[in-house]
């Protein structure tokens, strides 16, 4: 590394792009110790000034002592401008530290534009903010991924690194995570209640980031109690990562084996490439969507690749109007679209989310093996609201679904009341009830566009 | 001191740069117990009667005030209850101090229609001459007369007089002592220098348009990013950093969306929004190099009553991550390091001041060492 490298490169930042650069702007930049950063603007000062005695350099300096005042005695610390360094040293009974602080080409009115220089710089490096401070912490680690419950980490992806654990923060702490969490936990709930009306295996949403498009979640298979797995769900090209990652907690949740399972985790790397398959599993979701789900306020669409593959091909078989085209997809029921985007807006959207229709879960599926065993009343899963306090002391109420002995005509309501769950708000306990009516009432954006799009699929339902 | 030891290190910084650059480790927490269990609420009720908080307070309070008015006053002085007094018979009594006080704002005169008052303008301080002094015991009570300075004293003090009762029903006072300090444990002798840093008063979010380079630059100092090499050495040696409260500035506190139309708030985002995302980030910065401790204040997103929970970590999202944060109630207690901390955001205090006549802060805090309470006036006015 040449020692000149650094004066050139300060004095472009300087002369050339106008910048203030202060030793912290400098350091970061340069990826070099503090210390090391003041050095530089230092010996860049004086060369320039030896060099060119006319340089229109204004540099500020960091001065810090002791100073005597009304009788006590305190540690001041002050930015000042070149002029009235010596005023401020002589001031001071000890002279702690004296440093270079910023150097630029113009005259600074206030210590504005200084402050924003290095809080800019700082909200980039967030993370390492200590990386090249001259002290270190043995005991600030940050914690991992997987303890944190905070939702921001699962937006940025970085659930990669995740195990369930996050999926469970993310569910346990429903008054931390922001509504589209929420929203998620509650409308994969939902589907999964919808699906549980149908078929016998139910499978479970994780709570996603991801905007939940309401379609159809199900994921055949996966749940963990509490949490939400989510196995094949409809998903925003956005979610799809976060799916994976989801995926991937799941698969150590699982509680009951499912036959999405081994597709998800081959799946799995087809996850980033959105498929012909998964745009027409989701529109068969939509199809079977209408035909089997009236009222839902948004259905959360979350989407496995995996499971959506395996789902898809079996709801291929199931389903007549399934078309296998990409361009199927455009001509399912004009509603599925009306729903995804109506779903869209409502939740926070963490990512950007042009999806391709989200794959449709394998509610169709479940529902058709549960019809195809003919039984009425069977061990269905149950959404069930379950409090507890986890691990930090916060009170928790996660709706969880839960095998139950129920009969269909149940189970239809608990698909109702599923779908509610999405539109709105952490209500804990839905109970079949008012998730009748909680259709009706619904999201009003999602709601209508569900409604003007499918209004045959609302008669239907009933 | 703090300066004197940055000093002593060569300025090594108005120079070109030199390969090696100290990085100095900070000092590890040697033992921090957290004693603050007792303030932690668990169920909330509203429903409590305060006689029973009184009645704990004298009843815990008693044996200390004993032994110091022995102490204070000879052994052979009688101790007795209010209701077994002899008129003109010089003995002790241990009681609660109840102050009335005309000017202190009380709910039932506002709204009572027959004196049509108006709601009095907050005051800085509520004291008037003609204050009484009422001392209270478990059955009854007696007014105080004599040498005792009712403007110093607030409500809710257990104290120790010695005088007489009078026929008329009053008590004269000669003498009266608090409970005085409590025996201290000594501090272990510590290796290093630590230092503890106390800051309150933040004030984010005030809105006043001035950047934030001032909390900034003390950010540095302490992450040790600001300073040459002596500075930095001796901020290594802060152990912790103890946030006393308000955080947020009183601005944030604006209650203009309650009296606005709900067509105007609608997409207005309350001003403490913005300014917990700052206090975010500040902490972020904070606890990736030194363990840090915030307490709620008169300002923060928490509970009004003392005492005050934590705030909430799902407000601080970038922060939690790291470890060395914790959140802490107020009143907090903490060993640290061998030292036992105790401390409040300062409600008591302001309190103490609206209500006695002592001016200076550290000197009401001194008093509330020597009251042995911390803040003798809740559950009445805090």
């Amino acid at each position: 590394m040449a020692d000149q490298l650094y004066l050139e490169n300060i004095d472009e930042f300087v002369t050339d792009q106008n910048k203030i650069v202060t030793y912290k702007w400098l350091s970061y930049t340069l990826g070099v110790h503090v210390n090391q950063a003041k050095q530089m603007l230092y010996d860049y000062v004086e060369r320039k000034r030896k060099e060119n005695s006319g340089a229109q350099l204004h540099v500020t300096y960091l001065v810090s002592g002791s100073l005597i005042q009304n009788g006590h005695s305190c540690h001041k610390v002050a930015v000042v401008r070149e002029d009235k360094l010596e005023a401020v040293k002589s001031k001071l009974a000890v002279t702690a530290s004296i440093h270079v602080y910023s150097i630029q080409k113009a005259m600074l009115k206030d210590s504005g534009p200084l402050f924003n220089t290095d809080y800019d710089i700082l909200k980039s490096n967030l993370q390492n903010c200590s990386k090249f401070s001259a002290i270190h912490c043995a005991a600030a680690v940050p914690r991992a991924a997987v303890e944190s419950s905070s939702s921001e980490k699962f937006e940025q992806s970085n659930l990669q690194v995740s195990s369930e654990t996050p999926a469970n923060n993310e569910l346990t702490t429903n008054g931390h995570s922001p509504p589209t969490s929420k929203q998620i936990f509650q409308q994969p709930k939902g589907i999964m209640g919808m699906f549980a009306s149908k078929a016998a295996s139910k499978t479970q949403d994780a709570n996603k980031e991801t905007k939940t498009e309401t379609k159809e979640v199900f994921s055949t298979g996966n749940k963990a109690p509490g949490k939400g797995n989510v196995m094949s769900n409809f998903f925003g090209k956005a979610a799809m990562n976060k799916l994976k990652v989801n995926l991937d907690s799941e698969q150590a949740v699982k509680e009951e084996k499912i036959v999405e399972q081994p597709p998800v985790s081959v799946t799995e790397p087809k996850l980033a490439a959105p498929t012909g398959l998964k745009k027409s599993s989701k529109k068969a979701e939509p199809v079977k969507m209408q035909q089997k789900e009236k009222k839902r306020g948004k259905r959360v669409e979350l989407s496995d690749d995996e499971t959506k593959e395996t789902e898809n091909m079996k709801k291929k078989r199931r389903r007549i109007k399934l078309p296998e085209s990409d361009s199927s997809e455009d001509e399912v029921i004009p509603d599925s679209p009306g729903d995804y985007e109506a779903e869209s807006p409502s939740p926070p959207p963490p990512p950007p989310s042009p999806p391709p229709e989200p794959v449709p879960k394998t509610e169709p599926e479940p529902p058709s093996v549960k019809s195809s065993s003919g039984e009425k009343r069977k061990r269905k899963r149950v959404l069930k609201s379950k409090t507890f306090v986890d691990e930090e002391g916060c009170m928790v109420t996660e709706k969880v679904y839960e095998s139950e002995s129920c009969t269909d005509s149940e189970e239809e309501l608990k698909m109702k009341t599923s779908s509610i769950h999405r539109p709105s708000t952490m209500t804990v306990k839905k109970e079949p009830k008012e998730e009748r009516k909680g259709p009706k009432k619904g999201t009003a954006a999602l709601g209508k566009a569900n409604r003007q799009v499918s209004i045959t699929g609302f008669f239907q339902r009933k | 001191m703090f300066s004197e030891q940055a000093a002593q290190r060569a300025h090594t910084l108005l120079s070109p740069p030199s390969a090696n650059n100290a990085t100095f480790a900070r000092v590890p927490v040697s033992s921090y117990t957290n004693s603050s269990q007792p303030f932690r609420l668990g169920e909330r009720s509203f429903s409590r009667q305060y006689a029973h908080i009184y009645a704990t307070r004298l009843l815990q309070m008693r044996p200390f005030l004993v032994s110091r008015a022995k102490q204070r006053w000879g052994g052979g002085v009688q101790v007795k209850k209010l209701c077994e007094l002899q008129p003109g018979e010089k003995c002790c009594v241990v009681g609660t101090l109840f102050k009335a006080m005309p000017l202190q704002p009380s709910i039932l005169r506002e709204i009572s229609e027959e004196h049509n008052l108006l709601p009095q303008p907050p005051r800085s301080k509520y004291i008037h001459p003609d204050d009484e002094l009422v001392l209270e015991d478990e059955l009854q009570r007696i007014r105080l007369e004599g040498d005792v300075d009712a403007s110093r004293l607030v409500t809710g003090t257990v104290l120790a007089v010695l005088g007489s009762a009078r026929d008329s029903g009053k008590f004269v006072v000669e003498d009266h002592c608090f409970a005085e300090l409590a025996p201290q444990k000594p501090a272990p002798p510590l290796d290093t220098d630590r230092f503890v840093l106390l800051v309150s008063g933040l004030g984010l979010g005030g809105g006043g348009g001035e950047s934030l380079l001032g909390t900034q630059l003390l950010v540095d100092v302490v992450t040790g990013q600001l300073g040459d090499e002596g500075e930095q050495c001796s901020a290594a040696h802060v152990s912790r950093v103890i946030l006393a409260g308000n955080l947020l500035s009183h601005n944030t506190q604006s209650r203009d969306s309650i009296n606005k139309a709900k067509y105007l708030t609608k997409k207005t985002q309350a001003a403490s929004v913005e300014a917990v995302r700052m206090l975010d980030e500040i902490l972020l910065q904070l606890s990736a190099s030194v363990p840090v401790d915030v307490m709620p204040g008169e300002f923060d997103p928490t509970n009004y009553t003392l005492p005050q929970q934590p705030l909430h970590p799902c407000m601080f999202p970038l922060a939690t991550a790291y470890s060395t944060l914790q959140l802490v109630t107020n009143p907090y207690q903490a060993t640290i390091d061998g030292v036992r901390f105790l401390g409040t955001s300062g409600q008591n205090v302001s309190d103490i001041f609206r209500y006695s006549s002592m001016e200076d802060h550290l000197e009401i805090l001194e008093w509330t060492l020597r009251v042995r309470h911390i803040s003798p006036t809740a559950p009445d006015t805090l």
